[in-house]
C-alpha cells in the first residue's frame, strides 16, 4: 500500500515540475466544444492545453490562494461581471495585445481581459397569446408593467445573468427606480422563480406564461434539435424579441477570459487568447455554441441568425460595469423579494 | 496507564484534530468582518431559508425512516417472493446520487418532457404538460434527496437487526406481544443507535446539500451561504452561516445522546448471532411486503436508470464520446486511496477511543465529524485557505519549500479532503460496529495476556470485517458520486464520470450528462454486488 501512496504522491509532484510546452487553463466555461478548439490549437502551436473546469467562485478562490504557486495562466468565464469582480482584486496581469485591440470592439473588453464570444439576454414569447403590437417599443423596464401581471416568468434573483441584466438596469436608471421596477417584475411572475433559462422558455411554450426573459443561445439549442424533437417543436411555439430598439439597445453580456497574475506562461496564455479570436476558432464557437461571434467577419448560427440580427445592441452601459453592481442587484431584488 | 494507550490515544487525538481543521477555520470567520449581506438576508428571506431547511430536514427524515426502516424490517424478519433479491437490490438506490435523481425527475416530469413523450406516442398531440405533475421545488428535492439517501437507514438498520436475529421476535413472542407491538416496543429501540446513526447522516448530507436544492431552486440555508459567498463575495458570512448550520447538527447529536442516557447496546457476549427462522408471510401480506419493496426499488433505482438509458440511446453520440478507460481509471485510484486511508485512520481513533475510554477524546470526535454538515465546497474552500494560511505562516517560516502545490490540484489534496469530509462516514460506522464488541472480550483478551495491539489485530479486526467491507462499499460509493470537493481540488485534466456529468449538466445539456452518470451509477451498483454476496452470506 505504501507503494502505491508514494508512487502517486510521486506523481502528483512530477506533475507540477513537468515544464512543458504548455498553458494551463482554469475554465468555468466549459462546452465540450471548447476542448475541441484547445486541441486545434496544440495541433497548430504546439502548446498543451491543460484544464481545471470547475465553478466561477471555487476556481477563482483556489487560484488566490495558490498565489505565487499557482500553475494557472488563463481563467476564463461566462459572465462580464464575473470577470470584472476578479480583475477588481488585482487577478489579470494586462491581457492585451495588438491583434487581441483590433479584434475585440473596446466595449467587451478591458486592458485586463477580453470577451470571446457574445450572447443577448432577451424576451420571448408566446405569438399564440401576445399580439406582436403590443410589445412595440417594448423594454427590460416595460416588464414591470401591470398589463403583464401573472404572465412573466424569469429565473431566481441569485441566478448571475439576471444580476448583469439588473446592474446594467441600475446603471441606466439608478438604484431606488430598479428597486420599483423589481417589485412590478414580481408582481408580475407567473410562478415563483424556478428552473434554468430553457425552462422558462418551456414554460412560454406550455402555456405557464406569456413572456420569459432567456438568454439567446437557448432558444437556438432548442432549435437545432440537440435537445430532443419534443423540445424542437416545443421552442417553435416561441418567438424571441429584442428589447429597448428604440433607446439603449439589448443587454448583452460575454463570455470572456484574461491572463493571471502569476501566470508561469503568459506568452502561451496571450497566443491562446489570440487563437480565440481567430476566424476559425469564432466560427467553431458560434456553431457550437450559439452564441454571438465577437469579432467581425464572422456569421453567427444559420438558428441564431434566424432569430433575427440586426438588432440594435446597448454599446453604451459597459459590459466592464456590471461587476460594480451585481450585489447591489441582488440586493435590489431581494428586497423586492424576488426569490 | 501503559505507554501503548498514549499512542493509541495520541493517534486518535491527531487524527480528530485534522478532521476538525477545516471546522476551525470555518469557525475563525467569527473573528473577521462581514459585508452587510448579513444585514439584508434578515431583512429578507432569512426566516424563510431556516423554515424551507428545516421542511426539507424534516420532509427527507421523515421518509428515509419509513423506507429505510420498513424495508430493512421486511427483509429481515420475514420471507416472502423476491427477499433475497430486494435484500441487495434495495441498497443499488446508493448509486444513484441526489443530483442525477434531480435531473432524472426533472427530465420525465417537466414541460415537454419524457412522460409527455410517452403519451404523445401513446395518444397522439395533446396538452398533456397540464396534466403532468411537476415534481420541483420542495417536493422534488425531498423525493431526490430521500431516494438516494435512505441506504443509509436501510443498511445500518438490517445490519443491525441482523445482530438481533430472532432473540428479539421470540421475545416478544413469550411476551405475548403481537408484531405490532413487539416491532415498536422491542425490535425498533434495540436498533435506535443504527438508526439514528443512518438518520444522523441523512440530516448532515440533506442540510450540506447543495446540488439538488440549487437545481430545484428552493431557498434554504445554503442558498444563503451561496448567495453570501458568490453574489456578495462575502465568504466570511458564507462561513458563519455553515458554522451555524452545524451548531443545529451538533444540537441534534446532543439531544439524541441525552435521550438515550445510558442505555447500552451490547449483543450478548454468550451465544452470538442465533441462526434465523424467518417468517413466512402469505397471501395478502406478502403481496403488500413484496409490493412495498418492488416500489421502492423501482422509484429508488429502476426509474432514474431508465431515464438516463432512454438518452443515452436517443443521443448515442454523447456515449461515444466519452474516453471511458480514463474516467474508469480516475474514478478507481480516487475510491482505491480514499477507502484505505480513510478507513485505516477510523479504525486507529476508534481503537483509540475504546482503549483510552477519555470522554474528551469522544467529544472531541463528535465534534470533528460534525464537519460532514458542511456542505462540500465550503470544507474544500476552508482546506485550500487553511493550507495556504499554513504555508505562508509555519511552513515558510522554517524556510521550507512551499507544500501549495502538493496539497492544492493533486490526487494527495483531494484524498485528504475526502477524509476530512467522509470521515465521518467511516467512524460512525466502525463505531456502532464496536458498540456490538463488549469490553468484556478485550478484558478477556488482555487478560490471556494480548497487548492493546493484538487485540486491536487479532479479535477487533476479524471481528469487525463486516462492518468494514460495509463502510467500504458506502465510502466508494460516496467517492465515486462525490462532485463540489472533486471539482475544486483536481489536479489539470482530471477528470471522473461525476465531474464529466457535471460539465454538461451545467451547460443544461442533461441528455450528454446521461451517459457518464450511467456509468457513474453502473459503477457504484457493480460495488454493491461484488460486497452485497460477502455481506448477505451470513
Amino acid at each position: 500500500m505504501k507503494k502505491i501512496l508514494l508512487t502517486v504522491l510521486m506523481l502528483s509532484l512530477f506533475k507540477t515540475f513537468a515544464l512543458a510546452n504548455e498553458v494551463n487553463v482554469f475554465s468555468a466555461r466549459h462546452y465540450d466544444s471548447d476542448i475541441q478548439l484547445y486541441e486545434k490549437f496544440t495541433a497548430k502551436t504546439g502548446i498543451k492545453v491543460n484544464i481545471v473546469s470547475g465553478k466561477d467562485k471555487a476556481l477563482q478562490k483556489r487560484i488566490i490562494e495558490e498565489g505565487a504557486e499557482s500553475k494557472a495562466d488563463l481563467y476564463i468565464t461566462a459572465d462580464a461581471g464575473r470577470l470584472g469582480a476578479f480583475a477588481s482584486k488585482g487577478m489579470f496581469q494586462n491581457s492585451l495585445t495588438p491583434a487581441i485591440k483590433a479584434a475585440v470592439p473596446s466595449n467587451f473588453r478591458t486592458s485586463k481581459w477580453t470577451g470571446i464570444a457574445k450572447r443577448a439576454r432577451i424576451i420571448y414569447y408566446s405569438p399564440e397569446r401576445v399580439n406582436a403590437n403590443d410589445l412595440n417599443g417594448m423594454t427590460y423596464e416595460g416588464l414591470a408593467d401591470p398589463k403583464w401581471k401573472g404572465k412573466v416568468v424569469i429565473r431566481k434573483s441569485n441566478n448571475i445573468y439576471n444580476q448583469s441584466l439588473v446592474a446594467s438596469l441600475i446603471k441606466n436608471n439608478g438604484k431606488k427606480a430598479t428597486t420599483e421596477w423589481a417589485k412590478g417584475i414580481v408582481a408580475n411572475m407567473a410562478r415563483d422563480p424556478k428552473g434554468n433559462d430553457r425552462a422558462q422558455i418551456l414554460a412560454v411554450a406550455a402555456g405557464e406564461a406569456d413572456l420569459a426573459v432567456a438568454n439567446t443561445y437557448y432558444l437556438a439549442l432548442m432549435l437545432s434539435g440537440k435537445k430532443g424533437a419534443e423540445q424542437q417543436a416545443a421552442a417553435k411555439k416561441v418567438l424571441p424579441f429584442f428589447p429597448n430598439q428604440e433607446d439603449r439597445g439589448t443587454h448583452m453580456n460575454i463570455s470572456g477570459g484574461g491572463v493571471l497574475k502569476n501566470a508561469p506562461n503568459p506568452d502561451n496564455a496571450k497566443k491562446l487568447l489570440e487563437f480565440l479570436l481567430t476566424k476559425e476558432a469564432q466560427e467553431h464557437i458560434v456553431n457550437n455554441t450559439f452564441e454571438y461571434p465577437m469579432i467581425d467577419g464572422v456569421e453567427p448560427h444559420p438558428l441564431v441568425k434566424q432569430m433575427g440580427l440586426g438588432f440594435k445592441q446597448d454599446l453604451n452601459t459597459k459590459v466592464a460595469n456590471y461587476e460594480k453592481n451585481q450585489a447591489v442587484a441582488l440586493e435590489v431584488m431581494l428586497s423586492a423579494k424576488w426569490k | 496507564m501503559g505507554k501503548k494507550i498514549n499512542i493509541w490515544y495520541f493517534s486518535s487525538f491527531l487524527i480528530s484534530i485534522a478532521v476538525a481543521i477545516p471546522i476551525v477555520t470555518v469557525f475563525s470567520s467569527f473573528f473577521e468582518a462581514t459585508g452587510n449581506y448579513s444585514s439584508i438576508l434578515k431583512n429578507t428571506f432569512l426566516y424563510d431559508y431556516i423554515l424551507n431547511s428545516l421542511l426539507l430536514l424534516i420532509g427527507v427524515l421523515i421518509l428515509t425512516f419509513v423506507i429505510g426502516v420498513g424495508c430493512a424490517y421486511l427483509v429481515s424478519f420475514y420471507t416472502f417472493p423476491g427477499v433475497n433479491f430486494f435484500k441487495w437490490a434495495l441498497i443499488l438506490s446508493f448509486a444513484v446520487p441526489a443530483y442525477i435523481y434531480a435531473y432524472s425527475l426533472t427530465a420525465f416530469f417537466e414541460n415537454y418532457g419524457t412522460a409527455f413523450s410517452i403519451l404523445k406516442n401513446l395518444f397522439g398531440e395533446g396538452n398533456y404538460n397540464s396534466f403532468i405533475p411537476k415534481f420541483d421545488g420542495m417536493m422534488g428535492a425531498v423525493i431526490s434527496i430521500s431516494f438516494s439517501l435512505f441506504g443509509y437507514v436501510y443498511v445500518l438498520t438490517r445490519a443491525s437487526f441482523h445482530y438481533q436475529s430472532q432473540n428479539l421476535i421470540e421475545l416478544g413472542k413469550n411476551l405475548g406481544f403481537s408484531k405490532k407491538k413487539s416491532f415498536f416496543k422491542i425490535i425498533l429501540p434495540s436498533a435506535r443507535p443504527a438508526i439514528v446513526a443512518g438518520l444522523s447522516l441523512v440530516a448532515m448530507e440533506t442540510l450540506s446539500d447543495f446540488g439538488s436544492v440549487s437545481f430545484f431552486g428552493i431557498s434554504t440555508l445554503t442558498t444563503g451561504i451561496y448567495n453570501a459567498w458568490i453574489s456578495f463575495d462575502d465568504l466570511t458570512l458564507a462561513n458563519r452561516l455553515s458554522f451555524y448550520l452545524l451548531i443545529f447538527i451538533l444540537g441534534l447529536f446532543v439531544l439524541e445522546n441525552l435521550s438515550r442516557k445510558k442505555a447500552q447496546y451490547h449483543t450478548p457476549s454468550k451465544g452470538g448471532v442465533k441462526s434465523k427462522t424467518l417468517i413466512k408471510l402469505k397471501g395478502l401480506k406478502s403481496f403488500f411486503a413484496f409490493k412495498f419493496c418492488a416500489t421502492i426499488f423501482f422509484i429508488s433505482f429502476l426509474f432514474p436508470v431508465l431515464q438516463m438509458l432512454y438518452w443515452t440511446i436517443i443521443f448515442p453520440k454523447h456515449l461515444t464520446d466519452l474516453n471511458l478507460i480514463e474516467l474508469f481509471s480516475n474514478t478507481i485510484l480516487l475510491v482505491f486511496l480514499s477507502s484505505i486511508v480513510l478507513i485505516s485512520l477510523a479504525f486507529i481513533s476508534n481503537y483509540g477511543n475504546r482503549v483510552s475510554r477519555s470522554k474528551f477524546l469522544e467529544v472531541l470526535t463528535t465534534f470533528s465529524i460534525s464537519g460532514y454538515a458542511i456542505p462540500g465546497i465550503i470544507l474544500a474552500v476552508a482546506f485550500i485557505t487553511f493550507i495556504s494560511w499554513f504555508d505562508s505562516n509555519i511552513v515558510n517560516f522554517f524556510g521550507f519549500k512551499s507544500i501549495k502545490s502538493i496539497f492544492i490540484g493533486s490526487i494527495v489534496g483531494l484524498v485528504t479532503v475526502y477524509f476530512v469530509r467522509f470521515y465521518s462516514l467511516a467512524s460512525n460506522g466502525l463505531k456502532s460496529g464496536y458498540l456490538k464488541i463488549n469490553y468484556s472480550i478485550d478484558e478477556s483478551a488482555y487478560l490471556l495476556g494480548y497487548s492493546k495491539f493484538k487485540t486491536f489485530k487479532n479479535i477487533h479486526i476479524p471481528y469487525l470485517k463486516n462492518s468494514m467491507f460495509l463502510i467500504g462499499i458506502l465510502l466508494s460509493i460516496e467517492i465515486i458520486k462525490e462532485l463540489p470537493i472533486t471539482l475544486i481540488m483536481r489536479p489539470f485534466n482530471f477528470e471522473t464520470f461525476a465531474t464529466t456529468a457535471y460539465v454538461f449538466a451545467s451547460q443544461d445539456l442533461l441528455e450528454a450528462a446521461a451517459a457518464p452518470s450511467l456509468f457513474l451509477v453502473l459503477i457504484a451498483s457493480f460495488f454493491i454486488l461484488i460486497t452485497s454476496k460477502y455481506i448477505l452470506k451470513d
